[in-house]
Order: C-alpha cells, then sequence, then structure tokens
C-alpha cells in the first residue's frame, strides 16, 4: 500500500486542565478524501488546527512522508504542504477576490509593487482548474456566494503548494445547491491524485457521497476509523452518534 | 453547470455600479458642492491669489495627518494621541532651537532638532503599536492614555526648560537654512508667477485712478485678487506654504502603498479581518506598528511645518486635531471598522473640510460656529453613507 503522505499517532492536546485530544492517530494518502466525523465539541477543529500549526501538540508525533516534523507556526504547516481551509475560510470580505487570493504571499515587482495583471490572471484560472468561472476577479469577495468563496479558498491553498488539503465543515453553512458545488470541487481536487483531503463534516451523507477513508472522534478519541467499503451504514450510524447504540439512544429518549 | 448561473450574475455589474461602491465617491460629490458654494459665497474672493494660499494651508494641514490617520483605521486601529503628538513634536523642536541640544550637545540646527525629533517621536509611535499589539487592549484606550501623556510631557518640559509654555521670537531659520525653508517656507512660486504673469496681460491698461468712487475701489481690488495683483499693481502671493508640498508627498507615498504595494494589501487584510490575515501569514503585528509610528510621523511633518513657518510654538499646538483626523478620514470614505477606505477620498475629505473651516474668513457674514456644525453633521452622513457602501459589498444590500 501507498504510504500516508500526512501521519499522526499519539496525539495529545490539552488546554490546561481540559484535554481536547486524548491520543488521536490518523493517515491519511494522496488522491483520497479522508473523512473527519464526530459530534461538536469532539475534537475536530482542534486536531486540524494541531496539523496547521496553529496549536502546539502536548504529547505525540506528526509525520510527513514518515518524517517527524514540528510546526511551531501556521507558516512551518504550510510550507510543509497543509493547506487548510478554515469553517472562517479566512477570507476578507471587503477585498478583491485577488488580493484575497494573493493574501500574505502576493506577487511583487520592484519597490513592493504588486503584479496585478498576472495575479488577477493565476486568481481566475486557478478558479477555472476546479469549477468556477470567475470572469471579474477584482470584485470583492463580499460580493461572492459561499460555494464560491469555498472554492476560492481550496483554489488558493492548492496553488500555494498544499498536499493535505484540511476542510472544515465546508459545507456546513451552505444550501443544498451550493454543497453540491463543494462536493463536486473536492471530486475535481482528488482526481489530480496528489492531493489527501481531509473532511470534516456532521453529514453523513455528504461523508458517504466523497468519503474514502474514515475517522471517528468522540470526546477528543477516535473511536473508528477505517475505509469507506468496510463500515457499514448502521455502523456509520452508530459510531456518528458518539458510539451510543442507536437503541440505547432511544431507551434514553423513552425514558423521559 | 451550477456555479456559473451565479457568476454570470454577479458579471452584469455596470461600470457605474463599481463607481458608487468606490469609497472615495461620496467625498468627491460633497467637496464638488463645497467648492461651488463657497466660490459662489465668498464672490470668488475664496479662491483668489491669497485665498487659495490660505484654504491650501489648512488643507495641507489637515491632510497630513487626516492621511497617516486614515491608514492606520483602514488596519483597524485609532489614534488618538496625534493631537498630542504635533504639540510634543512642536516643544521639542522649539526648546532645542532656543535652548540647544539636550545632554550639552550644543546649538540645534534645524536638521538636528527635527531629526532628533523625529526619532523621539517615531519611538513613540512604535511604543504605542507595541502595546496596542501586545495588550490587545483597544487602540482607543491606550491613545487616550498618551493623549493626556504626551500633552503633559510637553507642558512640563516648557515650564521646566523654558519657564513659560511657549517659545517665540525664535530667529527666522528659513532665510539661512535651506532645510527649514523646505518645512517652513513657500514652494510653487513658479505657480502664482505665471498667475500674475496671465493678470498682468488680462489687467494691461487698468489703473487705480485717483477720481474713483469707494465702492469702484473695492471691485477694483477684488478683481486684481483675482488676477494676483495687489493694490500697487505689483505681484500679490508668490507661492503656496511649504506644507503644501509635504501634504502632495504624503499623499503620493500613501495612495502608491496603499493601492499598488504588498504592503498595502496588507494593511486592508489587516484591517477587515485580523485573524484571516494573520492565517495567511500577513504580519499584521508588524503592519499595526508600522502604522503607528506613520501617524507619529504625520504629526511630526504637521508640527515641523509649524514651527519652521511661524518660528514659534506653544503648550496648546495641535489640541483636537487627532478629532479632526479622524472625522476627516470618515469623510473620506474610511469604514470606522477598518479594512476599506482610500487616500484619494480622504484627500477629497481635507479639502472638504479645510474649506468650509476656513469659510468665515471668506463669508464674514456667517458665525464661525457653524463649521462645527457642518463638521458633525457632514461626519454623521458619512457615517451612514461608508456604513451602506460596506453593506452592499458584503451583500447585505
Ligand atoms: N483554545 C482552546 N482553549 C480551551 N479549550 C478549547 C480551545 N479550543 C477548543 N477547546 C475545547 O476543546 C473541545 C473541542 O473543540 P473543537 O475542536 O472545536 O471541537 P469540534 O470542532 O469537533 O466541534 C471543546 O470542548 C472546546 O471547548
Ligand atoms: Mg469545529
Amino acid at each position: 500500500m501507498a504510504e500516508p503522505y500526512l501521519k499522526v499517532s499519539g496525539l495529545v492536546k490539552r488546554f490546561g486542565p481540559f484535554t481536547a485530544l486524548g491520543g488521536v492517530d490518523l493517515e491519511v494518502y494522496p488522491g483520497e478524501v479522508h473523512a473527519l466525523l464526530g459530534d461538536n465539541g469532539a475534537g475536530k477543529s482542534t486536531l486540524i488546527k494541531t496539523l496547521a500549526g496553529v496549536h502546539q501538540p502536548t504529547e505525540g508525533q506528526i509525520y510527513i512522508e514518515g518524517k517527524p516534523v514540528q510546526f511551531r507556526s501556521p507558516r512551518d504547516a504550510s510550507g510543509a504542504g497543509i493547506g487548510t481551509v478554515y469553517q472562517d475560510l479566512a477570507l476578507n470580505q471587503l477585498m478583491s477576490v485577488t488580493r484575497n487570493f494573493f493574501m500574505g504571499r502576493e506577487l511583487k515587482g520592484p519597490l513592493g509593487t504588486l503584479r496585478m495583471d498576472e495575479m488577477n490572471q493565476i486568481a481566475h484560472d486557478e478558479m477555472l482548474k476546479i469549477g468556477i468561472d470567475f470572469s471579474d476577479p477584482t470584485q470583492a469577495v463580499g460580493t461572492m456566494s459561499g460555494g464560491q468563496r469555498q472554492t476560492l479558498a481550496i483554489a488558493r491553498a492548492i496553488y500555494f503548494g498544499a498536499k493535505v488539503l484540511i476542510l472544515d465543515e465546508p459545507t456546513s453553512a451552505l444550501g443544498q445547491k451550493q454543497q453540491m458545488g463543494v462536493l463536486k470541487t473536492i471530486k475535481k481536487v482528488r482526481a489530480r491524485g496528489d492531493i489527501a483531503i481531509i473532511f470534516i463534516t456532521h453529514n453523513e451523507i455528504h461523508s458517504r457521497l466523497v468519503g474514502d477513508r474514515f475517522t471517528f472522534l468522540a470526546l477528543g478519541k477516535v473511536i473508528g476509523a477505517g475505509k469507506a467499503e468496510d463500515i457499514s451504514d448502521k455502523e456509520m450510524r452508530r459510531l456518528m452518534s458518539g458510539g451510543a447504540e442507536m437503541g440505547d439512544l432511544e431507551q434514553e429518549l423513552s425514558a423521559i | 453547470m451550477a456555479d456559473s448561473s451565479e457568476s454570470d450574475r454577479l458579471q452584469k455589474e455596470t461600470g457605474f455600479q463599481k463607481l458608487i461602491r468606490r469609497p472615495e465617491i461620496g467625498a468627491f460629490i460633497v467637496m464638488v458642492i463645497i467648492i461651488v458654494a463657497l466660490a459662489i459665497a465668498s464672490d470668488m474672493k475664496a479662491f483668489n491669489a491669497l485665498g487659495l494660499k490660505n484654504n491650501i494651508k489648512i488643507i495641507s494641514q489637515y491632510g497630513i495627518i487626516a492621511i497617516g490617520a486614515a491608514l492606520l483605521m483602514i488596519a483597524g486601529e485609532f489614534d488618538l494621541s496625534i493631537g498630542s503628538m504635533i504639540g510634543f513634536a512642536g516643544m521639542s523642536m522649539a526648546l532645542m532651537l532656543k535652548w540647544g541640544l539636550p545632554f550639552g550637545l550644543g546649538e540645534a540646527t534645524p536638521f538636528t532638532a527635527f531629526f532628533i525629533t523625529l526619532i523621539m517621536t517615531l519611538s513613540i509611535g512604535y511604543i504605542i503599536g507595541t502595546i496596542v499589539v501586545r495588550s490587545g487592549l483597544s487602540s482607543f484606550i491606550v491613545t487616550l492614555g498618551f493623549l493626556f501623556f504626551l500633552r503633559g510631557v510637553t507642558e512640563v518640559a516648557f515650564r521646566l526648560i523654558n519657564q513659560s509654555t511657549q517659545v517665540s521670537g525664535l530667529p527666522d531659520y528659513k532665510e539661512e537654512s535651506w532645510f527649514a525653508n523646505i518645512l517652513g517656507g513657500e514652494v510653487f512660486g513658479w505657480f502664482y508667477d505665471a498667475w500674475y504673469w496671465i493678470g498682468t496681460k488680462v489687467s494691461s491698461g487698468i489703473d487705480m485712478n485717483a477720481d474713483m468712487s469707494r465702492a469702484e475701489r473695492i471691485e477694483l481690488i477684488e478683481y486684481l485678487g483675482l488676477l494676483n495683483i495687489n493694490r500697487r499693481m505689483e505681484q500679490w502671493v508668490t507661492g503656496f506654504d511649504a506644507r503644501f508640498m509635504w501634504f502632495i508627498v504624503i499623499a503620493v507615498v500613501a495612495y502608491f502603498i496603499l493601492s499598488r504595494t504588498q504592503i498595502g494589501n496588507w494593511i486592508y487584510a489587516t484591517g477587515d479581518n485580523k485573524e484571516a490575515a494573520r492565517a495567511n501569514g500577513v504580519p499584521v503585528n508588524r503592519v499595526k506598528i508600522g502604522l503607528f509610528m506613520c501617524t507619529a510621523f504625520c504629526a511630526t511633518m504637521f508640527a515641523a511645518c509649524q514651527v519652521f513657518d511661524t518660528n514659534t510654538s506653544d503648550a496648546a499646538k495641535g489640541n483636537l486635531m487627532e478629532l479632526f483626523a479622524i472625522a476627516i478620514a470618515v469623510v473620506g470614505g474610511t469604514l470606522m471598522t477598518g479594512g476599506f477606505g482610500s487616500v484619494l477620498g480622504v484627500v477629497f475629505g481635507a479639502i472638504t473640510v479645510g474649506l468650509v473651516a476656513n469659510a468665515v474668513f471668506f463669508i464674514p457674514a456667517i458665525d464661525g460656529a457653524w463649521f462645527r456644525v457642518f463638521l458633525g453633521a457632514i461626519l454623521l452622513a458619512a457615517v451612514f453613507a461608508n456604513e451602506r457602501i460596506r453593506k452592499r459589498i458584503t451583500g447585505g444590500i
């Protein structure tokens, strides 16, 4: 089997006395969508923030292509090919598409000037590659739909060298039609074959539609993991609800 | 495909829609109205040779500090210490010029007085910025502290070193020192020379006649004023104040940086959504600290032009200027919440507010306090207009 691009073993993250992650293992492979599932507060965001260099792990180790790495800042992580698309997308609404696309990594000419025409062209082309033809990249991001913003953030991460693309609940704040748009985008990125995708979601159907591999988190621990074809719908539903049996839940509810 | 219909919808934005979305459009319209109204109400006196010079003087003063304030506001912070910084810088230069350099380093020249002051003010700007980014406190409260602190230091220094809170009667440095002259002297003399030259052509044959009535005389003098000719038929005004040149320099550099460079992109990004900017590798803290130093620089230029123009300084200089600077930035289309604004808009705002501040000199019938009534009203109107623009961009309208 191919080597995982990113591997996490025994990751522990404590915030003071609170253990947000209690020893998490994870492997992600290029060309695969790895769905990370779990209830609110399970630690999904904490896990990816640790991978993205926002938090430092309390214990445990992250490996990139088998080599142990340490991320002291988000810059370290993006340098190692980890591209994160946060829930809030890290976009600035009042700024243009191009200015957002290159935010912090602008193409400079003499005197620190922006190579604006070139940047407009690249922003347009990169977004077209994964699904939207946004004809005017000088428009403010505030005028874009939620799905288009996702695409922008994803295109940006890929253009700047992401080998692992982390998507934190990309579909949760969108309408039906736009959710499908984002899933299509995910499929397009997957089809390139060289990028590993970590797809965080609440949504069972979405993860079924695009996921190749699943990891279920509950209360900071992995309660189940495996390939999509090895996990039945029933098992999936059990793990999604934090490991409780449907029967238990029914009982709990009927006791009220 | 699903998304193409949506981008098609966005493509329909016309040139006109783009125009009304620009931050400076409101300021531009107000400015044009004020210019026309003032020209009519003052019977063109506001724009005769001396009127223009005096108007440009106050516009430049406002403009210099408002541009600094606006850049900082675009990055999401305020500086209430601008006015006190002006007082501090003026005090520092005037005291050095009068009493010599500190630590017994001997006589001060305009050059050394200016640069030592600039080093101090930039350091204070650096300290203010560092406190704001490190503490995470609102810049409003941190700079309010410095408003009092610097004004107090200024007064104390005046009393300790100079016994009085005022320095006057300094030698006219701009006579000998080129450096003092580029700060406090005159610039663009060619403009007024050309004006006078054209004036002599237009007015050739006209003469002040002994048997003219008083009313005729006044009318003639007013007419000659528009031709840059004084009542002795000589050239009346010889140039603009040097601060006009500094206003232009600061405006052009600020415009270039803000709209054309990487740093400009960082300034917008920092003010719009700090966390988003940081997540993308924008050095948010350095941007903010740099801009606090920038407002300190603008305040220092304001003070230097004043000191070398008038050869005086006192402890009350620059009072309330921070509020004018912020008001002008807002009138110029800068968003209070950051992330949006333009240097061009601030220039329009400075022209508008400067003209209205001076209007009382050209229209004696009006009470000078109307200026503040007007400023308050357009400030509120601008805040609402800016908010509308913001909502339109972020899809609220
Ligand atoms: N910076 C932090 N400091 C303290 N506790 C935190 C911090 N970040 C997250 N947590 C806690 O960690 C737990 C997991 O949160 P999170 O990773 O956001 O969950 P999820 O994204 O799965 O909903 C939550 O109980 C949250 O309150
Ligand atoms: Mg979360």
